[in-house]
């Protein structure tokens, strides 16, 4: 049985689309200690787990796009959470703020005037924020599960 | 540093933002990326806008 027709009878055995195209690099797999110390090093700064995979352009548009969104959010006056918010929401706001790693300390040094959320742009920018976190986090997700060979 | 945006400007950033995000994240091949950054930004902006108009009558 040639190469080909292996692949094709393992395809059809699992029942499933193969997930990497064939021509689509992929990185070795790394062992758990080292994937995680990845998505850690991704969520400190965002982008720096998948410049550790030499995943160069991931690298730059998650350092860029959640780098503008948190300056904007921060411009726009939006509201930072704290850990001690008091209710959950607050906790919650907080955990998607923080999710930004190195940059929720950006965004605290960028709102010297504190938030305004009186206005919809400070309510705006509290979104920016916010999602900033998130997106940060679900790069680092993404960075981690390179690191183990499961994505491409 | 303080930003004055209008509406559709902070909707527009955010959309453009987060596509790109996904779309780098998600896609591989540089024309899928480009594809699946424009579908969703085009998505954003005309669902965003969309929602908008459905929620003029209860607006006043």
């Amino acid at each position: 049985m040639t190469d080909e027709t292996q692949s094709t009878a393992q395809t059809t055995l699992s029942g499933d689309v193969p997930v990497h195209s064939p021509g689509a690099a992929q990185v070795a797999p790394k062992s758990g200690g080292v994937a995680y110390l990845v998505g850690l090093a991704a969520w400190i700064l965002p982008g720096l787990g998948h410049a550790l995979l030499k995943m160069w352009g991931r690298a730059v548009a998650c350092f860029l796009t959640v780098g503008v969104l948190v300056v904007i959010g921060a411009g726009m006056r939006g509201n930072l959470f704290n850990a001690n918010g008091g209710d959950a929401f607050a906790t919650l706001g907080y955990i998607a703020d923080v999710g930004t790693g190195s940059f929720y300390l950006l965004a605290k040094s960028l709102e010297v005037d504190g938030p305004d959320v009186s206005r919809a742009d400070g309510d705006y920018g509290t979104r920016f924020l916010a999602a900033a976190g998130v997106l940060n986090l679900l790069a680092a997700l993404h960075a981690y599960e390179a690191a183990r060979g499961r994505k491409a | 540093m303080t930003f004055e945006l209008s509406h559709f400007q902070a909707m527009f950033l955010f959309a453009l933002g987060i596509s790109i995000a996904f779309g780098f994240l998600s896609r591989r091949p540089a024309l899928e990326r480009l594809k699946y950054i424009g579908w969703s930004l085009l998505l954003f902006l005309v669902i965003g806008i969309g929602i908008g108009w459905l929620m003029y009558p209860f607006s006043r």
